[in-house]
């Protein structure tokens, strides 16, 4: 027994040495470059999925008004997600420099391929009897949309929100390209122009630890702004009642398709 | 009171949902549109509100034409109930009855102080005010779509199918519910339903509408199931109509007997002694509160001792039985045919036994309500 706990202390021992070094290395280096880089990657990354929602939601939003927009608007958005980001990162070069906004705009544009269809599935997974009672109510279509369609679209459109932050964690590093990486600059600068082991591990551990942070946030924020999808998972439409009725939906969708 | 005149709805596609429909809503009264699907029912209902905008004719509200009114304004006047509730997911039941009141600008504590009087008044618990939709039941839920659609006390309220997601037996509690609200109310009621039943329950007249949005037949519920206008109302109204429109005339005026009915304590010497003066094959026995116990058939009081009390002889239980003063011949009738004796037990309002009722007499008094027509259907004419 003592034996093999040795064995395996003796077999890790190299990775526990990289560990403590690694450790070492961050936190001598915290006050320059790794605290900086690392608000510089919360600065880029934040930014990029607030502006990235602030354009999804009103695209989503045409998208379920003029149906026809959808699929151009789908098939733009997944076109720029396929455009590798290190050539939009250099062609923006001559046009915003070595400000933010070069990791900042594209980032922000890929976040679209993943909030578009998330604010487009939360809005029409809205109960076509919900939407009809708004209507019926006297909601105009702004209020409608304000207060009932994206309150209730918003547990789909954190999920989005979820997934979109997490990828475009791990996409600012590229930026370091640039010079604008955030932790990509420890890892790139740092870590293997000197080729030294230390920051790169320090640079993937802390971007790990942000996204995770990130991500939890996200689910606290979730939780305040829906109290009423608690006790309900996202993903589940309508909640308890909604499959006993479904029925009578079909019944009401074939007789307005026979009207 | 609503119009409908010469209305039609016609779709690009050229599909018809309403097709020139003339009909009058009165003021106070409930009016059921009923029809199978595709038959324009709730088409019709929603060019109230203007959901849906009529292609040809006009609707109006009291004279004044619909469209008139900015729709959202409009809706804010009309009160809406639909099917599976349709109540906002995000929004506290409080919250969810009050929407029409927000909208209207109404102050925080009015808009709340009118939730707290609605829940009240649908039988609502007040803990249930700061509950979410999915944490109450199919009928609750619909409990609070009608609160919601009362809530800024509308004139006019409109009702899609809006109990036709809950069970049977929650269903009826809705329905007698909305019967109570609406004697108490008055409201101009609107209400589309497929159910034939639940139309002659809570109609005050029925329009059936035919398949391609054609007008049927508009009456009274009695009206509608004695003389359907056509082989289609007859045959959506149902092949026992007849039985079902027996719920229309009171079993008050029945003719009981309370000769037959021999008290607990009685020896069965007596009741044999009833029995032969009568005539009659069954007595009832009732205890000292004359409240039923059961039946005793003649051949077993003969096959007693004479000193046996009848409470303690084998008797028959005694079934359904039917409230004199508020119940209808149907229910008698019901009462009769489930009885082993053969015989409905009327009893009064604290239930205690008033008297029987045999089947033979039963039969007379349905007759009579047959050869009833022509009386009422002076009442309320044709449509």
């Amino acid at each position: 027994m003592v034996e093999a706990v040795r064995a395996a202390l003796a077999f890790t021992e190299p990775l526990w040495g990289w560990a403590v070094q690694s450790w070492q290395w961050g936190w001598s280096n915290f006050d320059d470059p790794v605290g900086p880089m690392l608000a510089e990657h919360v600065l880029l990354s934040y930014a990029s999925v607030l502006i990235g929602l602030a354009l999804a939601v009103p695209l989503g939003v045409l998208s379920v008004r003029y149906r026809v927009v959808y699929p151009p608007v789908l098939g733009g958005v997944n076109a720029l997600y396929a455009v590798p980001s290190l050539a939009l990162f250099f062609l923006l070069l001559p046009y915003t420099a070595f400000t933010p906004w070069t990791a900042i705009l594209p980032l922000a544009l890929y976040t679209l391929a993943i909030l578009v269809p998330n604010v487009v599935d939360g809005l029409n997974q809205v109960p076509d009897h919900v939407r009809q009672a708004a209507v019926a109510m006297g909601f105009g279509p702004l209020r409608r949309l304000l207060r009932v369609e994206l309150p209730v679209a918003v547990p789909v459109i954190i999920a989005g929100l979820r997934v979109a932050s997490v990828a475009t964690i791990s996409m600012v590093s590229v930026a370091s390209l640039v010079g604008l990486g955030g932790l990509g600059g420890v890892i790139l600068t740092y870590g293997f122009a000197r080729d030294f082991a230390a920051p790169v591990v320090v640079g993937i551990a802390l971007s790990v630890a942000l996204a995770f942070a990130t991500d939890g946030l996200l689910v606290l924020a979730q939780r305040a702004l829906t109290p009423w999808a608690r006790d309900r998972g996202p993903a589940r439409r309508g909640g308890r009642s909604a499959r006993r009725r479904i029925p009578g939906t079909g019944a009401r969708a074939r007789e307005e398709a026979a009207a | 009171m609503i119009t409908f005149e010469g209305v039609s709805k016609r779709y690009p596609d050229g599909t018809v949902a309403v097709d020139h429909l003339d009909l009058t809503v009165p003021t106070g009264h409930t009016t059921v549109l009923v029809g199978s699907s595709g038959s324009g029912k709730t088409t019709a209902l929603r060019m109230i509100n203007r959901m849906v905008e009529p292609t040809a004719g006009t609707v109006a509200i009291d004279g004044d034409d619909v469209r008139g009114q900015d729709p959202p304004v409009l809706r804010r006047s009309i009160g809406y109930v639909i099917q599976q509730a349709g109540l906002f997911p995000h929004r506290t039941v409080a919250d969810n009855i009050a929407t029409v009141p927000q909208l209207l600008g109404w102050s925080k504590r009015r808009a709340r102080e009118r939730s707290r009087e609605l829940m009240d008044l649908v039988g609502l618990e007040p803990a249930h005010s700061s509950r979410y939709p999915h944490q109450l039941s199919g009928g609750q839920q619909q409990r609070v779509g009608v609160a919601r659609a009362l809530a800024a006390d509308p004139p006019v309220l409109l009702m899609d199918e809006p109990f036709s997601a809950v069970d049977p037996v929650v269903r009826a509690g809705l329905q007698d519910e909305l019967l109570r609200l609406q004697a108490e109310l008055r409201k101009t009621v609107v209400f589309v339903t497929h159910d034939i039943e639940e139309a002659v329950k809570l109609g005050d007249s029925i329009a059936v509408l035919r398949p391609g949005g054609r007008l049927a037949q508009v009456d009274s519920p009695e009206r509608l199931l004695a003389e359907p206008a056509d082989d289609f109302v007859e045959s959506f109204v149902g092949y026992d109509r007849g039985v079902r429109r027996l719920s229309f005339f009171p079993a008050r005026d029945l003719p009981l007997r309370s000769d037959v009915i021999v008290g607990e304590g009685e020896t069965a010497a007596v009741a044999r002694e009833v029995a032969a003066t009568t005539g009659e094959p069954w007595l009832l026995v009732v205890d000292s509160r004359r409240r039923p116990l059961g039946w005793v058939s003649a051949d077993a009081l003969a096959a007693a001792a004479d000193d046996r009390d009848v409470a303690e002889l084998d008797l028959v239980g005694y079934g359904h039985i039917f409230t004199v003063s508020t119940d209808s011949l149907r229910a008698a009738l019901d009462a009769a045919v489930l009885s082993p004796a053969g015989r409905a037990v009327g009893v009064a309002d604290d239930g205690t036994v008033l008297g029987a009722v045999d089947q033979t007499e039963l039969g007379s008094a349905i007759w009579a309500a047959g050869s009833d027509d022509d009386r009422s259907g002076t009442e309320d004419g044709r449509g």
